[in-house]
């Protein structure tokens, strides 16, 4: 391309070469942040390998004991103490961010949905006019605000009304029932991600052609039906885009949920019933926050890098099926 | 001859590294602190009348916890950490000279509907580390139910000094216990809960009850006359002796004849000079 530039405008010679070195640049910037991610990621395996190798790989995995103690115990470990150096059954975390995560996004995937749907097919050109730049307004608010609401204002009252004296007593040699919990982390987290996809949902069905849902009507199909059958499955793709890039948000998410899911890592025990939700979970990117301070430690330093190996590792798995779920747009020509 | 777009990207090269630079190439640097929420009330007022007294530039106070403080230290990463607990041998970095600069009591505090007033030792042994469960069995207290336990960070100051002074060299806080991450988030926690039960410095016990430890009322007065036991120490952490800047600071306030730090210490905390 270059070349053939250079043949047919030989008077702008000198300004192509600088073109070029402007290339070189930025092509060396670009490689440089590429390299600057695999370099993370290459460090950070790295460091977390002791933490795994240490506790038998498959079973750094797997439940058995509570983490708090034993990161406490890592932290305070001297070296020679054995294997309490680097003794972690991480379930607990993963659960917690299973559950925390996965209950939210599934709320959110229902309200974003029936969200988009109305504002793109109902609401009228006003109201659209509002709620375009309010959803994308909520979806920029920065997390630990939601994180103090939860803190200061919710928490109090889901302690004093939702939790009975009776509820808390029957779990009360196995867990702590308090106002910040397992429910309140997933109502806050819900609130979070909501808006990231119902903004992208909207851009999704607003860009479905209107000659594919114009045809549907003029078949004699109803508005609801087309929505559902022609709209929907056509943005269905960045439906499920907008759901795993919030899912990302929801894994990240440290500073809000370390607020609110309470202050303890235990497995949420589904079989509790309705108790469930009052129990506290600790998801890991919010446990990674609570034991940072004692970094310097080299061996708690190895099981935070661990816990962060997991979450970089699902982070970029959920990229890769972002950009898997957004392929089949592209056969229908729509971009978003 | 050197082209435009290179040029360009010379000089915002440059401005950049200049802008980068000039605040570490300014002479008078203020100090960095960094270390325990508990001491950052003290030290933030220690701070202001040392820049009102000696027009030396404001130490810049940060906040972690006294875990956080240590590791900062250690690393240069600041001139000076606060501490809220005493030196642990053996596990904290070598070379760190401490420097007390007050003292400071420790209240367990419960919610402002519980009345309890006072926990003999065998109590506050049995509550927090879990043998006890229920408020039923706590004599004194006025809410009924399962006891709400609350706890600070494994990196905190506050932690290590109550259960050094509360409950021993052998005993632990239950690992039941929520979490806190700051002497703020436990008071909070306290407040919004009528079954919670937690420890704080006496300067952040506002709103909520605080309990007598061992027959004696957690009262400054009583805290200053020595009577009230549950009281922990507040160091000043440096690398090495303190040197320049840090040291002039630190004995500045240290200082015997220095009466104005001494009015500040003694509002809600107790002066050791």
């Amino acid at each position: 391309m270059d070349t053939g530039l250079l043949k047919k405008a030989p008077p702008t010679r000198r300004r192509g070469s600088s073109d070029r070195r402007t290339e070189l640049l930025l092509g060396a910037l670009a490689v440089g942040v590429l390299a600057l991610i695999g370099l993370l990621l290459v460090t950070v395996l790295v460091k977390a390998w002791p933490s795994f190798s240490h506790n038998g790989y498959i079973k750094w995995f797997f439940p058995g004991g509570d983490v708090d103690t034993q990161l406490s115990a890592i932290e305070n470990a001297r070296p020679g103490s054995g294997n309490a150096l680097y003794h972690l059954r991480a379930w607990p975390l993963l659960w917690a961010t299973f559950l925390t995560t996965g209950l939210a996004v599934l709320f959110g995937l229902v309200l974003s949905t029936l969200s988009a749907i109305f504002i793109v097919e109902f609401a009228p050109r006003a109201m659209q006019r509002v709620l375009d730049p309010v959803v994308r307004l909520l979806a920029g608010v920065p997390s630990v605000i939601y994180g103090l609401i939860g803190v200061l204002a919710l928490a109090p009252w889901i302690e004093e009304h939702l939790i009975s004296e009776q509820r808390k007593e029957s779990v009360t040699y196995v867990v702590q029932l308090t106002g910040t919990n397992l429910g309140l982390a997933v109502l806050i987290l819900t609130v979070m991600i909501t808006p990231i996809m119902v903004a992208i949902s909207t851009s999704a069905l607003a860009s479905v052609p209107s000659a594919w849902t114009e045809g549907s009507a003029a078949l004699g199909v109803n508005r609801w039906r087309t929505i559902w059958r022609v709209s929907l499955r056509t943005a269905r793709p960045a439906i499920i885009a907008g759901a795993v890039l919030a899912t990302g948000r929801a894994l990240g998410e440290a500073i809000m949920l370390s607020l609110v899911a309470g202050g303890r890592s235990f497995a949420p025990n589904l079989l509790d019933g309705l108790t469930v939700l009052f129990e506290p979970a600790r998801p890991a990117a919010a446990t990674l926050l609570t034991y940072i301070d004692g970094i310097s430690d080299p061996y708690l330093a190895h099981a935070l890098y661990a816990i962060g190996a997991v979450l970089l590792v699902s982070c970029g798995l959920l990229s890769l099926a972002a950009w898997a779920a957004k392929q089949p747009l592209k056969r229908y020509g729509i971009r978003t | 001859m050197r082209s435009r777009p290179t040029r360009v990207a010379t000089l915002s090269l440059l401005t950049a590294f200049t802008l980068l630079l000039t605040p570490a190439a300014a002479g008078a640097r203020s100090l960095l602190l960094s270390g325990s929420t508990s001491m950052y009330p003290l030290v933030t007022q220690i701070a202001a009348l040392y820049h009102k007294e000696t027009h030396q530039p404001t130490p810049r106070v940060g906040q972690g916890t006294s875990g956080a403080g240590i590791d900062e230290v250690a690393a240069g990463r600041v001139d000076i950490a606060d501490v809220s607990r005493d030196p642990i041998i053996g596990q904290d970095p070598k070379g760190l000279v401490f420097t007390k600069i007050a003292r400071d009591a420790l209240c367990v505090i419960t919610n402002s509907s519980n009345h309890l007033t006072n926990l003999s030792q065998q109590s506050v042994e049995q509550i927090f580390t879990g043998q006890i469960r229920s408020w039923s069995e706590v004599p004194g207290a006025t809410v009924s139910g399962p006891i709400d336990l609350y706890d600070r960070v494994s990196s905190s100051g506050t932690q290590d000094a109550f259960e050094d002074i509360f409950l021993g060299e052998t005993l632990k806080i239950a690992p039941s216990a929520s979490q806190l991450e700051t002497e703020g988030g436990m008071r909070q926690a306290i407040i919004g809960d009528k079954n919670g039960i937690g420890f704080a410095s006496f300067d952040f016990i506002g709103g909520t009850n605080a309990v007598g430890y061992q027959g004696i009322p957690c009262t400054l007065p009583n805290a200053k006359s020595g009577q009230y036991e549950g009281v922990r120490n507040f160091w000043m952490v440096t690398k090495g002796d303190p040197k320049g800047a840090a040291a002039k600071f630190i004995d500045w306030i240290i200082n015997r004849h220095n009466t104005a730090v001494e009015k500040i210490v003694a509002t809600e905390w107790i002066p050791v000079y």
